[in-house]
């Protein structure tokens, strides 16, 4: 069947939450001042007139940083299932099955600390 | 015509809404107290009284900061993208009745009978890293933009040892219901799971710290180089809601980890929702204690941290753990 109590109970609490959000907000846009002109939308950068757009390309340090979590994120996704399901097959077998799998998760930290993504200043060749 | 005892309103329903109603008073009740509460312990802890003025010992402080936020005017920036600008603090705040959802504050207090409880709480707690990147993209501002990178990067890195920290427990009790766990834990604190995986407790410890990015990783906001990082360019309201938000993460966070590692509603003598409340409440105040004791700390000390120190230990603990289950 489609209908699941949880899919309700999900759109529900979002939509609560939106609400909750939306509610503080509105009250603002009733309540609040409407000053304009000046600098009043000015983007804050300690006073001056902004200095060129913050939409540039920047040397992005945390890019690497981002390829090992979506490798590890997916891996540890796997574990789940394996740790709900562990305890009642719990042999031999399993046990080298899932040392192989973390010992990969282990040798991808080690691979990337070798390269040196974990030394600042960057110094990745 | 039907009489009204004939319509049939299912018990999931009826559930349900009393659930979201009830979250809805306490999030926006802990929203305030945290708030009165944190700048009492950070005055005490630098020997000031704290807010004083607004009632008596300043009890009434958190409605008065509550209506002049609403008081103040929504402003976006020059050049914001106003569909990011302003999604931003809703997406934040918009998971977290979702993710008291799933709890088990007390015998047969949930709102939500789902197997995969805290799989739904660790899913839905990363929209926080999207409303995080929405704000800083949007604001049209570079301390945001720096912010929200940090953010992102700090986020992602800590979810990972969480992650595995949290594995060990659920390879341990074999589900990811939540109130199973806390059936499979007694009522003293040496049956807790805290007294069979001590280093994930620690491990979960530090992670549920820098993942509701409070001092000493507060980098995405350090004031002192950022300005208010993401959130720089918020007035008034959309400030405010990225602070409630956090605020709800903070309890979320200590209630998982107190479900996990601390017995749940179990405890000595008499189990039942105070033992929850009080240890959901001690956490938060051992990280407010935190938060006003240590410096905070460079943000590649905190990267290397995460992917030096401990990912490998809690792969190791993982590991361990699995090793144990089978030998046993």
């Amino acid at each position: 069947m489609v209908f699941t109590w949880l899919n309700i109970a999900i759109l529900a609490a979002l939509g609560l939450g939106v609400a909750f959000a939306g509610a503080p907000l509105a009250g603002s846009v009733l309540l609040a001042p409407r000053a304009s002109g000046g600098d009043l939308r000015m983007p804050y950068e300690c006073g001056m007139p902004p200095h060129g757009s913050p939409w540039i390309r920047f040397g992005i340090n945390y890019y690497f940083y981002a390829l090992l979590f979506l490798a590890f994120d997916v891996d540890v996704l796997y574990l789940f299932p394996v740790a709900v399901a562990y305890t009642e097959h719990a042999g031999w077998i399993e046990l080298v099955k899932v040392c192989i799998f973390l010992a990969a998760l282990g040798l991808g930290v080690l691979y990337f600390w070798k390269k040196g993504v974990f030394t600042w200043p960057k110094k990745i060749s | 015509m039907m009489a009204l005892a004939d319509l049939q309103i299912p018990g999931a329903l009826v559930r349900l809404v009393v659930a979201l109603a009830a979250l809805a008073a306490f999030v926006g009740v802990n929203g305030m107290l945290l708030v009165y509460l944190e700048r009492k312990v950070a005055g005490h802890i630098q020997r000031r009284p704290g807010p004083f003025e607004v009632g008596p010992h300043g009890i009434l402080q958190a409605v008065a900061d509550a209506l002049k936020l609403v008081g103040k005017q929504l402003v976006t920036p020059n050049g914001a993208d106003w569909l990011l600008f302003w999604g931003a603090p809703v997406v934040s705040f918009m998971p977290v009745f979702l993710l008291f959802l799933p709890i088990e504050f007390g015998p047969g207090l949930y709102g939500l009978d789902v197997n995969l409880g805290l799989l739904l709480i660790l899913a839905f707690a990363g929209l926080n890293v999207v409303a995080l990147c929405m704000a800083g993209w949007g604001s049209n501002n570079k301390w945001a933009l720096l912010g929200a990178a940090r953010a992102v990067a700090q986020s992602v890195a800590y979810e990972i040892p969480l992650l595995l920290a949290v594995l060990a427990i659920a390879a341990m009790a074999g589900t990811l219901h939540l109130g199973e766990i806390v059936a499979k834990q007694g009522s003293w604190p040496w049956q807790w799971n805290v007294a069979l995986q001590p280093v994930a407790f620690f491990i979960y410890f530090v992670c549920s710290v820098a993942e509701t990015n409070r001092a000493p990783f507060d980098l995405p906001e350090a004031e002192s180089e950022l300005t208010a990082g993401f959130h720089t360019e918020y007035p008034g309201m959309g400030f405010g809601l990225f602070f409630l938000a956090e605020y709800a993460e903070m309890i979320v966070v200590s209630a998982v980890g107190a479900t996990l590692f601390l017995g749940g509603w179990k405890g000595p003598l008499v189990d039942g929702v105070w033992w929850f409340l009080f240890k959901i409440y001690a956490w938060l105040l051992v990280m407010m204690w935190i938060r006003w004791t240590y410096p905070r700390v460079r943000f590649d000390q905190i990267l290397n941290l995460c992917w030096k120190w401990l990912i490998p230990l809690a792969l190791l603990n993982l590991l361990a753990t699995f090793v144990a289950l089978a030998v046993v």
